[in-house]
């Protein structure tokens, strides 16, 4: 059977896994969007502890952030759904949490450096104008850091799509379904067929999701700064 | 402007320590700025002018002493809200860059929570007074305009809640001079209208003479040397700091920071009409230019210089030169239509020169 023939035949599964696919990094980046803004705001703001505290939370604080979730980042893919396995079993729960560990750090990293680069002399006439740590963050900093942050959760979904194949391996959803089932079989009949497609297919919902960023950083990036 | 007996602000033996460090940037300092008036902080790269500044809308908080705003102790009350009654103008600008320039002008009458027509009316009126046209600049980002404009927009932006109080650090300093010179000129024609109370830092002692009321010459370890009139600082100067910082060969430097308007000038009349009065006469072309003396008190008729006229914007160091260069005892000071104003004569010079309020 040519490759043609076996996608055609075989399309609504490989939709299906697809989709799967296409969900799994969906909820995961989500998640890893939402703890990694939570994290890079709570630690640019420098009063994050009561001012009782004798040792405040502080900028330092955010590089040993970065680097234990950059850390997470360099442990084996394959490694860390195993682990995850004796705590949370098998399928879509190791699956999302592995993924949204491994997303964290994209996004941390260019919430730190976005909010970062923020000009400071923007900062401080908002302070002069007398406008409170709320509003800076919600009306200045993070607008003027959105894009960046946009471009570390287009890094974190593209890096997402190729590992999350791997949560196949504790009965994940996605395409790595048919890809390990072909690589186990390799040499039997349609197995090349069945890693092709698999294969092709993350590369298909990476192209969706280029797609969207694109569509995305235009449509969020405020008109002022818009290059 | 009215040396008022209660001052807008009031600095009470301020100091300012910051920490890690054993000496004071701002030590004991008291400084008492009159309701409408322009006062100016001038002094060397760290001698707490802006610390001081910045601490008189808390955006620095003093280790110790009493800020009083018309009257009122302000040492502990909320930054933020102190701050929104204060305007606040910086070199940077520091436009909000995602914001049209109506909304970087409306940031805090939006959030006093002015109605929106009120803000409209507000925002147009401010546009028009630093002279960006609304219904073209209304709209525009800040990075659609040059550094000039913005900091139109920055000084409407300060003014925006119509506050009693300004405070600017340096804002004209990022500035190409011959810009520089027209918003100055501008920035006074606006007090004119806005009689605002103005403490303005800078560290162009030329900028402090031609826009203060007030120059408080700041020293090292965060003192005021001397506060007071641009012209006792530049004559009296308090000190040997000041003296040394008004810069040696004071006698001359001090011609080009006098502005001929700002002095009491010889009275001079068109030829033929009514009595000369002691007064110098000159003929006149057809519309109004001075064209030469035609009568000098105490010089024969034979002898008459020849006249040569100075702009009235020009300073007295630009008076001298043209009367060096043209050999003339007297030099005619002219208006933008090359219509005589006044005349200053050299014996004047080595007189005290005689000078008045701001024009």
């Amino acid at each position: 059977m040519g490759f043609t023939e076996y996608v055609s035949s075989n399309f609504s599964s490989l939709v299906f896994y697809g989709q799967q696919h296409f969900l799994l990094v969906l909820y995961s980046v989500a998640a890893a969007t939402a703890i990694a803004l939570a994290a890079g705001v709570l630690l640019h703001t420098s009063s994050v502890s009561p001012p009782s505290w004798s040792r405040p939370v502080r900028a330092g604080s955010r590089e040993t952030l970065l680097l234990v979730s950059s850390a997470a980042l360099t442990i084996p893919s394959l490694a860390l759904f195993g682990l995850l396995q004796p705590a949370l079993g098998i399928g879509i729960a190791p699956s999302l949490v592995a993924l949204t560990i491994y997303g964290v750090y994209p996004v941390l990293r260019n919430t730190v450096a976005g909010l970062s680069s923020v000009d400071p002399a923007v900062l401080e006439a908002a302070r002069g104008m007398g406008l409170g740590p709320a509003w800076r963050m919600v009306r200045v900093q993070l607008p003027l850091a959105w894009p960046v942050i946009v471009s570390g959760i287009r890094v974190a979904t593209l890096i997402l799509i190729g590992i999350a194949v791997v949560a196949a391996s504790v009965s994940g959803p996605g395409l790595g379904q048919p890809l390990f089932t072909g690589l186990a079989r390799l040499g039997a009949v349609n197995s090349f067929n069945q890693v092709l497609s698999g294969t092709l297919g993350c590369l298909v919902v990476a192209a969706i999701y280029e797609i969207a960023f694109f569509a995305i950083q235009r449509l969020t990036t405020p008109r002022g700064i818009r290059v | 402007m009215s040396d008022g007996s209660r001052p807008m602000i009031a600095l009470e033996a301020i100091s300012k320590t910051y920490p890690g460090q054993s000496a004071p940037a701002v030590r004991e300092l008291d400084l008492h700025v009159p309701a409408g008036a322009i006062v100016m902080m001038v002094g060397p790269s760290g001698c707490g002018k802006t610390t001081t500044l910045k601490m008189m809308n808390r955006l620095i908080e003093p280790t110790s002493g009493r800020i009083l705003l018309d009257g009122e102790d302000v040492t502990a009350v909320g930054g933020d809200e102190l701050r929104r009654r204060i305007g606040y103008v910086i070199q940077q600008v520091g436009l909000f860059p995602h914001f049209t320039v109506a909304d970087n002008v409306a940031v805090v009458p939006r959030v006093l929570g002015w109605d929106r027509k009120r803000i409209t009316a507000r925002v147009d009126e401010l546009l028009h007074l630093v002279g960006l046209e609304p219904g073209q600049f209304r709209d525009r980002y800040p990075r659609q305009l040059s550094g000039g404009q913005q900091q139109r927009v920055g000084v409407a932006r300060g003014l925006a809640a119509d506050p009693a109080v300004m405070l600017m650090d340096e804002p004209f300093g990022a500035i190409d001079p011959i810009t520089r010179d027209r918003l100055q000129d501008e920035f006074l024609e606006i007090q004119r209208q806005v009689a605002k109370t103005i403490c303005f830092v800078t560290h162009d002692l030329t900028e402090a003479v031609k826009l203060g009321d007030r120059i408080a010459v700041f020293g090292p370890g965060g003192v005021v040397e001397q506060y007071d009139t641009p012209e006792q600082v530049l004559t009296h100067p308090a000190n040997d700091f000041v003296a040394e910082f008004v810069g040696s060969g004071a006698a001359v430097r001090r011609l080009s920071l006098l502005q001929l308007n700002r002095l009491e000038l010889d009275e001079v009349t068109v030829d033929g009409v009514g009595a000369t009065n002691g007064h110098p006469t000159y003929r006149a072309d057809a519309d109004g230019r001075a064209v030469a003396w035609a009568h000098l008190p105490g010089t024969g008729a034979g002898d008459l210089p020849p006249l040569v006229t100075v702009p009235l914007t020009g300073t007295v160091y630009d008076a001298v030169d043209v009367m060096l260069e043209a050999r003339a005892p007297l030099v005619a000071v002219v208006d933008d239509e090359d219509r005589p104003k006044g005349a200053l004569r050299w014996e004047a010079l080595v007189r005290e020169l005689p000078t008045k309020g701001r024009p």
